[in-house]
């Protein structure tokens, strides 16, 4: 029988549908059962929602800084006598 | 093959720096930039990375050229980004070091007890929205603190699967992983950001 540690391993699986059919079987008859493993898996997912809604947001400007000069020095010299860059 | 699906602004985006316009090549580092930086950090450290990231924008400027759409435009860079990476590894005899030993967090796994069952159960409430969540700027500093936190290899699977949305497969190809090894990545990775919310709400503290 699953017990909540092995939930608990398997867990990210479970959200990312990456379990066969007979393992998903179990973990839904414990999560009918248990409402700590419940509580669990709805945390995981938010957890898992605030992540993806918060690195989304990550810039290192300074970083872009730097790469939009060597870039752009790059470009002026291959188009230099060429088409002007807008 | 077929080509892939894209977006038709990307389409525009992929013109623009076959034409060689800065204001598309701004405007796709501005985009880029933040997945590129997961991929490097994945096999070097910050410094490396970003010399590493920033030689692969000035390298596209030419390699784009020859971008034929069998993927898309972000995965093709993130292939470059790694084999650059990898190259720069093996220069340097070094390796990746990563734990793929265990699925569950030893933080985690000291809450079970000896029976399997939960001893000190979550405490977290999961009713509140990802994206009000987020308007807690506290809580927002605290994440990228642990983010920051995890091991490299965690951070970087993290992000190329979660925000940036890549398929596993896809990852694992820029990561240079299996696909077991890749779910005990995450699977670490979600547990810390899970604790760490966890404490956040109960707390108020980071």
């Amino acid at each position: 029988m699953l017990m909540c540690r092995d939930l608990a391993r398997i867990a990210s699986d479970y959200i990312d549908g990456e379990l066969g059919t007979s393992k998903v079987m179990s973990v839904k008859m414990h999560l009918l059962m248990c409402g700590r493993c419940r509580s669990f898996i709805g945390s995981l997912r938010a957890s898992i929602e605030l992540m993806s809604a918060h690195s989304s947001q990550q810039l290192d400007e300074d970083l872009v800084r730097r790469i939009d000069e060597r870039v752009s020095e790059s470009l002026n010299a291959r188009n230099s006598g060429g088409t002007k860059p807008e | 093959m077929g080509t892939a699906t894209h977006h038709p602004d990307e389409d525009i985006l992929i013109n623009g720096l076959k034409s060689g316009n800065q204001g598309a090549f701004r405007e796709a580092v501005r985009l880029y930039t933040p997945g590129m930086m997961a991929v490097a950090r994945f096999y070097l450290d910050h410094a490396s990375a970003e010399e590493i990231v920033q030689d692969c924008w000035v390298t596209v400027i030419d390699a784009i050229q020859t971008f034929e759409g069998r993927s898309g435009l972000k995965t093709w860079l993130h292939r470059i980004v790694a084999n650059r990476a990898k190259n720069h590894l093996r220069k340097a005899k070094r390796e990746v070091n990563a734990d793929f030993s265990e699925a569950l967090d030893p933080d985690l796994a000291a809450r079970f007890a000896p029976n399997g069952r939960w001893a000190t159960p979550p405490s977290l409430k999961s009713n509140e929205s990802a994206q009000a969540l987020m308007e807690n700027g506290a809580l927002s500093d605290c994440l990228d603190q642990h983010l920051s936190a995890l091991p490299e290899t965690q951070r970087s699977a993290l992000m190329l699967y979660e925000a940036h949305q890549h398929k596993s497969d896809d990852v694992c190809n820029i990561l240079d992983v299996s696909a077991s090894n890749l779910r005990v990545l995450l699977h670490r990775a979600r547990q810390k950001i899970f604790l760490m919310v966890e404490t956040f709400q109960e707390t108020g503290e980071c």
